[in-house]
């Protein structure tokens, strides 16, 4: 046997040497693995109306800022669904399903906003990708943002900002804005099958939970990507740089940032109002977890009391969801979306004083709850306003400003109003958010400051008749959209409601004091 | 093995049979792009005869303004209900007229010849803009000239009908009678509103007269198609939308179109069929025969919905918005497979 083994020990080794230069030959001649994603030039009819960076290199997503990590576009088909990623993550699936997020690229009020802006140019549907990019990332990276639309739909481009958009981030820059986030949606994701993600949840986990993206994703850094806007030549009219949407640098300037109180710690809370107010009590401590419900201040979008008029709102249903389950989960997240609104707001009476024949005063109207200004985002159509209603000892009103008109849903003209106005290069204000024609940004009155306070003084003629003590009621009112855009933009009759962020009721004794 | 006798009648007959499928190809493409052709012009004809109802329309409103010597609040004191239901009819012919344009906008915007059309009647800028500017004129009953005052239908037209325009409101005037005056409650400058809505018949004559010349190629076969098929995805998205809306919201936006649908559906599967098909199956038989199945499906499940709701069948909304989103996507995925074997045939797409 040992002698047997001997003679053949050559035989064998060289048996075996040969078979391994074999596998390392073919392991090094293997043909190299194609690069992931589509190169620009295999999507036929794609349209770069506005040529290349200063380095030459295509701009194939510009206005939009946003990119893929190895500069190619995504194949629809390889962009995984937020409905798939439900198959496990249910509970993550529910949170975000009826968030802002996920109807973002979908929702009708945007879409015809969008198609209003498109008509515009005839490169409308191009320019367009400065919207798309953060609205509806799928789509403007599997290059359909286009006027030929070569490349086949699927389902996760309809998803707005969906699970993989989030989790293959690995750069951000939220000073740029306009979309300045880096997806690595070509090589930052598996494409195993659920049995396989079970039997390798180590690939998956590392697929999607790179230590880069879970670092950047966690931060303010990376909302900031979107949640800055800023209007420039290449979407607009503007000839220098307007800031349209600041609320990242709001909240890098404000306490919150100083006390690592991020994006993510009361927009994913478990109970955002709750974490609101724990906050506002001095109790920093971070949330237990973070929910994917991105609750925000868009109350319309969850107002269920509009019926079916809501789904067309909403752009129909997400795909993964049935009807009842839809209507369920928009109630839960309208609930958390008022009461997070509601936490955001406060009044104060100043000060005042009564002469002869006036009433002056001061309503401080204050930011306790909110880590950016008081309002916050694109705020042409989101505004604020205060309405003071002045009562006299006899219960008459002597002074009423800021009233809403229900029947034509106007706010009072001469109300002190928080809004900043799109302007046409003529000057004109652009009621109906027309991006691509707008020249310049003006504010009637810019956002309140976190934990700041802004002052409004009134002064109040009084007649002879007039006799105190007097009765103040203040109502901070917030509203998502004007009527001229609705009318405009949607050709209905919709009225939007406003929303009472927060009302108080000062008493003025007849004397010059003043007791809130 | 063989004689040459035989080769050269072999090589002859294949000969034969290559350019006789060629002839057979042409043949059909060039009757495939009469078909074009013809489709476009009908619905040009189409959208001039719907211009005509509007001008008409926007006529017999300036006749009561007129009447009453341009005294708006006169004509309201005297006419008001007639006023209200003529602008509620013009809003409704403006946008059939402007349905019209956009099924064939494609066309009309990518063939050089009549690209300034599509600037004149739907996308271009007033002469205050720099590029893509609307080149006319406009002329008003009263003699006034408007120097490029931009496209027809969303420049003009649009707002003016429905108040979007504050300096071309002559009255705030309750229209539906209940009480308020909401956004779009108003009378227009009946003057603007005949002069732009004779513009309007005008300019579609004009594009009918020069479309009627023109002589379509490969080029103009596959853009027609693929600019076509997804106003249909458009139109039965807006048909889910009517499913969805209720009440007095969707006064301007509820109205069925899977007529429409349907109408132009079965124009563009003829188009395909006839001028496309034979190009691209010379080539990518797979690719031809998966095309022709999405015109299938998507024309089966428009004619089944269409069907069905003639028949009284009221959708749920989850079901309205399964069929909107299918004809969608099955629409997308025929457009992107055509442009796909557009670029294989290295046909040129304008627009």
């Amino acid at each position: 046997m040992k002698r047997q083994l001997k003679a053949n020990l050559p035989l064998l080794i060289s048996g075996c040497i040969i078979g391994i230069l074999i596998v390392v030959s073919l392991y090094l001649l293997r043909p190299p693995a194609p690069e992931p994603g589509i190169d620009l030039v295999n999507i036929p009819f794609y349209q770069l109306p506005f040529g290349p960076d200063e380095n030459g290199a295509e701009r194939p997503f510009w206005p939009s800022r946003l990119q893929t990590d190895n500069g190619r576009l995504v194949d629809p088909s390889k962009i995984q669904s937020a409905a798939t990623c439900a198959t496990c993550h249910q509970k993550e699936f529910d949170e975000w399903a009826p968030s802002l997020h996920a109807i973002a690229g979908r929702d009708t009020v945007y879409e015809r906003a969008v198609e209003a802006n498109e008509n515009l140019h005839r490169d409308g549907i191009e320019r367009a990708r400065f919207c798309e990019g953060c609205h509806a990332p799928g789509e403007v990276l599997a290059g359909r943002t286009n006027r030929f639309k070569s490349v086949m739909p699927s389902d996760a481009e309809t998803e707005g900002i969906s699970c993989v958009m989030c989790h293959t981030a690995t750069h951000a820059d939220p000073l740029e804005g306009n979309g300045a986030l880096t997806l690595a949606v070509n090589t930052g994701v598996d494409q195993l099958s659920n049995p396989m993600i079970l039997a390798a949840p180590r690939d998956h986990a590392r697929a999607f939970g790179a230590a880069k993206t879970n670092a950047l994703i966690a931060s303010a850094d990376f909302c900031g990507g979107c949640h800055t806007e800023n209007y420039d030549q290449s979407m607009s009219k503007a000839t220098t740089r307007q800031h349209v949407q600041s609320t990242f640098v709001e909240w890098r300037d404000s306490w919150y940032a100083q006390n690592d109180i991020t994006c993510q710690d009361c927009h994913m809370a478990p109970d955002p109002a709750s974490y609101v107010r724990q906050i506002r009590d001095g109790d920093i401590r971070k949330p237990e977890r973070y929910a994917h419900n991105f609750v925000g201040a868009n109350y319309l979008m969850f107002d269920t009391s509009l019926g079916s008029n809501l789904t067309w709102l909403r752009g129909g249903i997400l795909p993964g969801l049935t009807k009842e389950q839809n209507t369920r989960l928009i109630e839960k997240q309208g609930t958390a979306t008022s009461a997070l609104l509601r936490a955001a707001a406060g009044l104060a009476l100043k000060g005042s004083h009564v002469t002869d024949n006036r009433l002056v005063f001061d309503i401080a109207v204050q930011n306790l709850g909110a880590g950016h200004n008081l309002p916050t985002g694109v705020i042409d159509q989101k505004y604020m306003w205060l309405e003071i209603v002045v009562s006299d000892a006899d219960g008459s009103v002597i002074y009423h400003s800021g009233s809403f008109d229900t029947e034509r849903g106007q706010t009072d003209p001469d109300a002190v109003i928080w809004r900043e106005d799109f302007r046409d290069s003529a000057g004109n204000r652009i009621p109906d958010h027309l991006t691509f024609i707008t020249a310049e940004i003006t504010h009637l009155r810019k956002g309140v400051p976190p934990k700041g306070e802004d002052i409004v003084t009134y002064d109040v003629a009084l007649s002879g008749d007039n006799t105190g003590p007097y009765q103040i009621t203040a109502r901070l009112w917030y509203r998502v959209a004007t009527q001229e855009f609705i009318f405009n933009t949607l050709k209905t009759d919709l009225i939007v409601p406003p929303f009472e962020l927060v009302s108080a009721t000062f008493s003025l004794p007849a004397d010059k004091k003043a007791r809130p | 093995m063989f004689k040459k006798p035989v080769l050269l009648t072999a090589a002859l007959a294949s000969c034969l049979a290559i350019s006789g499928n060629a002839f057979a190809t042409d043949d059909a493409e060039i009757r495939g792009l009469e078909n074009v052709k013809q489709f476009t012009l009908d619905h040009n004809e189409r959208l001039i005869s719907q211009a005509g109802l509007l001008e008409n329309a926007v006529s017999a409103y300036a006749d009561i303004i007129a009447s009453h010597d341009g005294n708006y609040a006169a004509a309201w004191q005297a006419k008001g209900p007639v006023l209200a239901g003529q602008i509620q009819n013009i809003r409704t012919l403006w946008l059939e007229a402007s349905n019209q344009y956009e099924t064939i906008e494609g066309i009309v915007a990518g063939i050089p010849e009549t690209a300034k059309y599509d600037l004149i009647l739907d996308a271009g800028n007033p002469g205050t803009e720099n590029e893509d500017i609307a080149q006319y004129d406009l002329t008003l009953p009263d003699g006034t000239v408007l120097s490029r005052p931009g496209n027809l239908f969303h420049g003009i037209t649009e707002p003016l009908f429905w108040g979007m325009e504050e300096s071309h409101i002559k009255l705030v005037a309750d229209l539906n009678d209940d009480g308020k005056q909401a956004p779009g409650e108003m009378l227009f400058d009946a003057n603007l509103g005949l002069g732009a809505a004779q513009a309007l018949t005008h300019w579609a004559k004009k594009l009918h007269s020069d479309m009627s010349v023109w002589k379509p190629n490969r080029d103009d076969a596959f853009t027609s198609v693929v600019t076509m098929t997804p106003t249909v995805g458009d139109y039965f998205g807006e048909w889910k939308e009517s499913q969805f809306i209720t009440g007095e919201v969707g006064a301007f936006v509820a109205q069925s179109r899977l007529a429409d649908v349907q109408g132009i559906m079965g124009g563009c599967k003829k188009m395909y069929f006839n001028a496309i098909s034979p190009v691209v199956s010379a080539d990518n038989p797979d690719l031809d025969s998966r095309i022709k199945s999405g015109f299938e499906e998507l024309l089966s499940l428009v004619e089944d919905t269409y069907a069905r709701e003639k028949s009284g069948e009221k959708f749920g909304i989850e079901e309205a918005d399964a069929l909107g989103n299918e004809a969608q996507d099955i629409a997308d995925r025929i457009v992107a497979m055509i442009l796909q074997a557009a670029a294989q045939n290295k046909v040129n797409i304008r627009g």
